[in-house]
């Protein structure tokens, strides 16, 4: 940025966005739209809330895009100029940051020494050769940049350390930086999908939850076992699938997935989301015979599967099973084959009472809908085999690593910027009346408190050993 | 259900606490100082003797899980650290005037957690999203956070009542508060630890939401008052590091700050999202 610093002073773009104050306008800013994007349910929700407003509230809201705010052009444009801001005001401090990195100040400075405070210094007997030897020693012990310099018969000391604390805050602003190109790369190059697979069943397309598109994917996915445990309250205790990947009608992996544990093929994560159940292909039904005295046959019949009758008289298969329809309940359709004559079909009603109370008059007395109307059997439906299915969130993110780095750093820095501070410390030794004087001084960036404390403890050693 | 007995009797050994070091305050007597003092601890290992039972019993029951699960293990823990800190923070200033403003918190927090009828002391079994070993370090991370919020809250107001004082008027309580350049500087120590904490729950939070519901961030409204009391803060410690604001301004924006750390934890459940969990 040359353009930054023209000859008639500061680029006045620049200078507006190296302004904290601008940064926190701008942080106050994004905290107070954020309370709007909770308060005005998001994407799902707002369907719901949107029937409590009036017309012309809709449209402006609608035309604001507050019902998918955190998406919107002017949200991502707060955010821009939030890192803009972030961008310009680092490099406009850095320099002097690096000054202050780069001080080596001359060890042998007597401008520390003034104003110090008289308890940092004492006298020992002992000789200043001796005293220089032992200060040296202990200031290598504790800091690791020590230097010293002999002038005009006294000693100076130069100690210091935490000088790379000046950065903490730079890793903070890179770690916001990195975090957020971690989510724009994720938003441009990953997707979030779901599938719902029944057991057994296998799918190379899951559901795009932003465009709700389907879409495909590189491989197959075969759920071949699910499998769900409750507690004794009736609540989940934890649910898991069996996920096999296939690449060509090869599998190639298997995966248990469980809730908090996921799994990754080929780049694509899987997260187990939900199950629920669909009716499977099989029913559970009760034939009576007519006139007869014997206990009704039970059989459990699969869908398309040719069945004898009892006695001979010829053959049926289930035909189609609903879990519901025409909200008469479960059903299924029988298709008989009798030995002699055409095909007859008809549906039977899992709760035959209540379907029957429910239908229209034609409908009771069509054929169709008759249990019976193949003489002398009447079928009854007991239940429909249920399957599960497995809720899978499918998502693909290549931006996530990067978040991960921003976050490790954005502690780092923290943890720098804040309890880090650089502390330099000097030392003097100096022959005196009554033996031999040695003062300390000290300054530090921040934390005041702590280099009282270093000072103090450094006194006390230097008093023991000299 | 020992522990939640416990709990409740804790909930009056912080309220004596309060009182005793509000006496400490008006009567100036050392010895209501040191009885407050003692007071707290006892609520305090009272409190942790209960969580560890709480603990060990849900062990028993079969579920197993550390009690950081629900509102009202919730509600406990957040007493809990926030006893915790004042007490370091008492130790390591060695002064008491700050209890008479912080244990209020901490026993309306366990009154709450004890005796509202919406609030259930059961040990509840985990709801599989729940099982996790980040729970425990979200939890704390985030819980500790708010703590250091609360306590930085308790000096905010501390720092504005004690703006009273100038007038040169005597006898009055306030005149044990110590002065305002060192309340500031404590202040700004809790809300640099809170505002850590906070980074480190978000992430831990983020972490977790990433493993089970596969996005680290998916502007749940919790998620986002989480970050708005992250900006808030954010806030003040730029006005403060870079501008350099002091005293009054900074008390004013902590205030603010831990009414959105206490919307985070209680308001947004009224608002519809992922962490139904720790509405009951």
């Amino acid at each position: 940025m040359n353009k930054s610093k023209t000859k008639n002073g500061v680029n006045p773009i620049w200078k507006f966005f190296s302004s904290v104050k601008l940064t926190i306008v701008i942080l106050i800013l994004l905290a107070i739209v954020c309370i709007i994007g909770t308060v005005v349910p998001q994407n799902e929700g707002a369907r719901e809330f949107a029937k409590g407003l009036s017309p012309q509230t809709i449209s402006i809201f609608t035309s604001l895009n507050l019902f998918d705010m955190y998406h919107a052009l002017w949200f991502r444009i707060m955010i821009a100029c939030m890192t803009l801001n972030l961008i310009v005001c680092s490099i406009d401090r850095f320099p002097a940051t690096w000054k202050k990195f780069k001080l080596r100040p001359d060890p042998g400075r007597n401008r520390p020494f003034e104003d110090n405070p008289e308890n940092q210094s004492f006298t020992t007997k002992g000789s200043l050769a001796n005293a220089a030897t032992h200060v040296g020693d202990l200031l290598h012990s504790r800091f690791k940049n020590t230097r010293e310099k002999e002038e005009k018969g006294a000693r100076y000391f130069y100690a210091e350390k935490g000088r790379f604390s000046h950065f903490g805050v730079y890793i903070v602003h890179l770690s916001v930086l990195l975090i957020l190109s971690g989510a724009l790369i994720g938003s441009f190059f990953g997707f979030e999908a779901y599938v719902n697979i029944v057991e057994g069943n296998q799918t190379d397309q899951v559901m795009l939850r932003k465009s709700m598109q389907p879409m495909n994917l590189d491989f197959t996915v075969r759920c071949d076992k699910f499998s769900v445990d409750f507690y004794d309250t009736g609540a989940p205790k934890e649910y898991r699938s069996v996920i096999g990947f296939i690449v060509d009608g090869k599998e190639v992996k298997k995966s248990n997935l469980l809730v908090n544990h996921p799994a990754e093929f080929m780049g694509v994560a899987f997260y187990q989301a939900s199950y629920g159940t669909v009716p499977g292909k099989a029913v559970n039904l009760k034939i009576s015979l007519e006139g007869s005295d014997k206990k009704p046959y039970s059989v459990i019949a699969e869908m398309g599967k040719e069945i004898s009758l009892p006695e001979g008289k010829g053959s049926f298969q289930v035909a189609d099973v609903r879990a519901d329809i025409m909200r008469l309940g479960p059903a299924a359709l029988i298709s008989i084959k009798p030995k002699t004559g055409n095909l007859q079909d008809f549906w039977i009603f899992k709760n035959y009472e209540m379907a029957i109370k429910k239908m229209p008059a034609p409908m009771i007395n069509s054929p169709k809908f008759n249990p019976s109307s193949f003489k002398p059997y009447t079928f009854s439906l007991q239940g429909i085999e249920t399957k599960y299915y497995t809720g899978l969130q499918v998502n693909r993110d290549p931006g996530v690593n990067i978040v991960w780095a921003g976050c490790f750093f954005m502690i780092a820095g923290l943890f720098a910027t804040f309890f880090m501070s650089h502390q330099r410390i000097w030392v003097r030794i100096e022959r005196s009346a009554r033996g031999t004087r040695i003062s300390i001084a000290g300054t530090a960036n921040k934390n005041p408190v702590g280099l009282e404390r270093e000072i103090e403890k450094l006194l006390g050693h230097m008093k023991d050993i000299s | 259900m020992i522990n939640a007995t416990i709990l409740s009797y804790t909930t009056f050994v912080y309220f004596a606490a309060f009182l005793l070091y509000l006496l400490y305050m008006v009567m100036r007597k050392p010895l209501m100082g040191r009885l407050a003092t003692y007071a707290s601890l006892l609520g305090l290992i009272a409190q942790t003797v209960a969580i560890i039972l709480r603990w060990i019993e849900s062990y028993q029951l079969g579920f197993g899980h550390a009690p950081l699960s629900n509102l009202y293990e919730s509600l406990i823990f957040f007493a809990w650290t926030i006893m915790l800190l004042y007490l370091i923070v008492e130790w390591r200033t060695r002064n008491k005037t700050l209890g008479a403003f912080v244990t209020p918190l901490a026993f309306l927090a366990m009154a709450y957690a004890s005796f509202s009828p919406d609030i259930n002391s059961h040990i509840q079994p985990l709801i599989p999203a729940l099982k996790s070993n980040w729970l425990i370090t979200h939890v704390i991370t985030c819980f500790f956070g708010y703590a250091a919020f609360g306590l930085s809250f308790a000096l905010s107001v501390m720092y504005l009542i004690k703006s009273l004082d100038k007038q040169g008027s005597k006898g009055l309580f306030i005149k044990l508060i110590p002065p305002q350049d060192i309340l500031d500087d404590l202040n700004y120590q809790m809300i640099v630890i809170g505002f850590l904490m906070l980074t480190l729950g978000i992430i831990t939070g983020s972490v977790w939401a990433h493993s089970a519901w596969g996005t680290y961030w998916s502007w749940d409204p919790k998620e986002t008052w989480s970050l708005i009391t992250w900006l808030i803060y954010a806030s003040v410690i730029h006005s403060r590091m870079v501008r350099g604001w002091r005293g009054k301004k900074i008390a004013i924006l902590s205030i603010i700050g831990f009414c959105c750390v206490l919307f985070t934890y209680f308001g947004v459940n009224y608002l519809a999202g992922l962490h139904s969990y720790a509405k009951s």
